[in-house]
């Protein structure tokens, strides 16, 4: 039992990794945690769902074109809501965020209704692969590949590409990055449309397990959310293990300890996190001088 | 000259106001003219619940209907209804407004526990009457209260006569149960338990889920591990599908049982993938594609005054809670009062429409205690199990073990 626990651990945590990736990437060129996360995910599921039932199209060809809605759906929430703030505090930033949460969870709700609704991915979540007495669904499996892949992925584009370290020049200092010729708006509005397909990616796998709805992404949100406190919002790969850790602590704690307060432990370990190593669990550690 | 006009229609005004009053106020009753009846209801037509607010729109289909057939003592119902989107201090507005500015006579149906408890005792205070609140809580019908008149089973009843029939019929004996933990949840553990008792058993396991809960997988595999070969359900349609969906992928493979709430078999089946078939579950009603002939008139009425409603539990279950209701009217005659309605309802005896018989009396408000029980086969069709089945567990111990909290 306690290695399908690791499994089943592992396989929520990619879920969480996922989306706590989605919010770094924003965060660190930001500075806001960007809480309208889960709602742009949610929304570019319904896409994929749209295509998929209303257009008839093939799944590969859906899950193309909703990378691309996703992408487009970054830059223009970023363009259209971010970018007006003007001389923003990150408290600006975050009711911005708050704000476009809202209006996407409404946009979703008017246009797709308040039913639950079936995603039909062609990967199971019920077929299974066996190892030794564990089983681990096939979209389990590929959800934990697609984690580690896009975080392979992202490394490299902010090591080697051009736009990447163009990226992290941005985050780490805007206006010397603007004076050596980076256009820091573009900048931006890239970067919030990878962190949208990131989530795009964590939504589409995630909504064959549960249902397609406004909601879809509540839970996974505050889990991804508190995965990247743990891990450092700083951090891509301590958000990554952020996400691992809690699905894992979770699970764990759920089966042992108490079933009631599984998804309150998430926050417990936010508190105590935040209480000894506040920069994250594998992030360095900083303390800004004035 | 101006302000002589102004006066002139001010007075205008005003006379054809007392004139209005006068004519409604004739016989001193709100809600009641000797053309109309005012009858309202909430329910929730956005937000996380608005699922159900097609009861709301049930009722309506259903009101048009009567009205055509000639309305009710020479009366027509004029029916209005507004959205609360299921917070508890926006049906307190809604209500609030349709008592004081539309002027409702009795309100049918209400979505949900936390909405109804948030306006029962204004409902109590002003003395409007209430019929067919659309929750199985015991808080409406236990104490009885003068206004309120319940037709839903409670949530205790649906989960003891799924136990008597997993243990009197199926013959299992390893009875396990998974609850949200709420109103909903806890009424269905004490129930069962309570069943269980009596048949000298007890749980091998229970799992309980915070409603937004979306990873099921520690509770599944408890579940599992408890080797329970039945398993009660009492959760919402998203939590029931991960749920199922997450047993399949464990290779856990129990009967599954689950109450009222999720009996909208077409929306489950499709939500698990068809992981629904072979559940079974309580109906309070007949079920939508039944050959009940009244079943058969109201899926009539409600093609041809919603013709783009869905036919599903939750829409045909607006017809059901209104039932009760147009009978009491009916019985209360020409000259309609709270007092005489009231009185009226309370004449209710073995009252059968499309749900369980329904008795009232001076002292009893619980209408029924009665559900029946279907297995799904497929997508859409269901197979009868068994006839109406009423509970007996003792209400007031089973009150009493819900504020213990146990």
């Amino acid at each position: 039992m306690f290695g399908q626990l690791i499994i089943n651990g592992l396989a929520v945590g990619s879920l969480y990794a996922l989306v706590a990736l989605a919010m770094v990437i924003i965060y660190k060129a930001s500075e806001v945690p960007n809480f309208a996360q889960g709602e742009m995910a949610m929304v570019s599921t319904y896409f994929a769902y749209m295509l998929l039932i209303s257009n008839q199209v093939s799944w590969h060809v859906a899950l193309l074109g909703t990378l691309v809605f996703a992408f487009a759906l970054g830059m223009v929430l970023e363009f259209l809501f971010v970018r007006r703030a003007k001389d923003p505090t990150v408290l600006d930033l975050i009711i911005v965020t708050l704000g476009m949460q809202l209006v996407l969870h409404g946009l979703a709700g008017w246009k797709w209704g308040p039913d639950q609704k079936d995603f039909p991915l062609p990967i199971s979540d019920t077929d299974v692969v066996q190892v030794g007495g564990l089983v681990i669904s096939y979209l389990n499996l590929t959800t934990m590949i697609a984690a580690l892949l896009l975080m392979g992925l992202l490394y490299a584009f902010f090591q080697y590409t051009k736009i990447g370290v163009a990226m992290k020049a941005t985050q780490q200092n805007w206006m010397a990055a603007r004076i050596n010729g980076i256009r820091t708006n573009h900048i931006l509005g890239i970067t919030w449309g990878i962190s949208s397909v990131i989530g795009a990616i964590a939504g589409v796998l995630f909504a064959p397990t549960s249902t397609l709805d406004p909601h879809l992404m509540w839970d996974p949100l505050i889990k991804g959310f508190a995965a990247a406190v743990m891990g450092g919002m700083n951090s891509l790969v301590g958000a990554a293990l952020g996400g691992y850790l809690l699905g894992f602590i979770e699970n764990l704690f759920g089966l042992y300890i108490s079933l009631e307060f599984k998804s309150i432990v998430a926050f417990l370990a936010i508190v105590l996190v935040l209480w000894f190593r506040p920069s994250g669990l594998f992030s360095k550690h900083y303390e800004r001088r004035v | 000259m101006k302000h002589s006009r102004w006066l002139l229609a001010g007075i205008f005004l005003a006379v054809v106001a007392v004139a209005l009053g006068v004519g409604c106020g004739k016989k001193g009753q709100r809600g009641v003219t000797d053309t109309e009846i005012v009858i309202g209801q909430w329910g929730p037509q956005t937000g996380p619940a608005a699922l159900w607010g097609a009861v709301a729109r049930g009722t309506d289909a259903y009101f048009k209907m009567i009205n055509e057939e000639g309305g009710i003592n020479g009366r027509k119902i004029r029916y209005i209804y507004r959205d609360d989107a299921y917070q508890p201090a926006k049906t307190k507005a809604v209500v609030k407004e349709m008592v004081e500015n539309e002027g409702v006579f009795a309100f049918v149906g209400g979505v949900g526990t936390a909405p109804g408890m948030a306006v029962k005792d204004y409902l109590i205070q002003n003395q409007v009457p209430w019929v067919g609140p659309a929750s199985g809580s015991s808080h409406w019908a236990y104490p009885p209260n003068k206004y309120i008149f319940s037709v839903y089973p409670l949530y205790f009843d649906e989960a003891a006569v799924l136990v008597d029939y997993a243990v009197n019929t199926l013959k299992k004996t390893k009875i396990a149960m998974i609850y949200q933990n709420d109103d909903y949840g806890k009424g269905g553990l004490v129930g069962a338990k309570m069943a269980l008792e009596k048949h000298g058993l007890d749980f091998v396991a229970t799992a309980t889920t915070q409603i937004m809960d979306t990873d099921l997988s520690s509770h599944i595999l408890k579940l599992k591990e408890a080797g329970a070969e039945v398993v009660i359900m009492y959760l919402l349609p998203k939590q029931a599908a991960i749920s199922l969906g997450t047993a399949a992928k464990l290779g856990f493979k129990p009967q599954w049982m689950t109450t009222s709430t999720l009996s909208d078999m077409g929306l489950m089946h499709n939500i698990t993938k068809g992981l629904w078939e072979g559940v079974i579950f309580a109906n309070f009603a007949e079920m939508p594609d039944s050959d009940h002939p009244l079943m058969k008139k109201y899926r009539e009425a409600a093609k041809k005054y919603a013709p783009d409603e869905r036919w599903g539990v939750f829409f045909a279950a607006g017809f059901l809670f209104a039932e009760p209701m147009v009978e009491g009217l009916k019985r209360a005659g020409k000259d309609l009062t709270v007092e005489s309605f009231i009185e009226a309802m309370e004449s209710i005896k073995d009252f059968k429409g499309i749900g369980p018989t329904i008795t009232f009396g001076p002292n009893q408000r619980q209408g029924t205690r009665s559900v029946f029980l279907s297995q799904c086969v497929s997508a859409t069709e269901a197979k009868q199990l068994t006839d109406w089945m009423t509970s007996d567990i003792d209400v007031e111990e089973a009150i009493r073990r819900m504020k213990e909290g146990e």
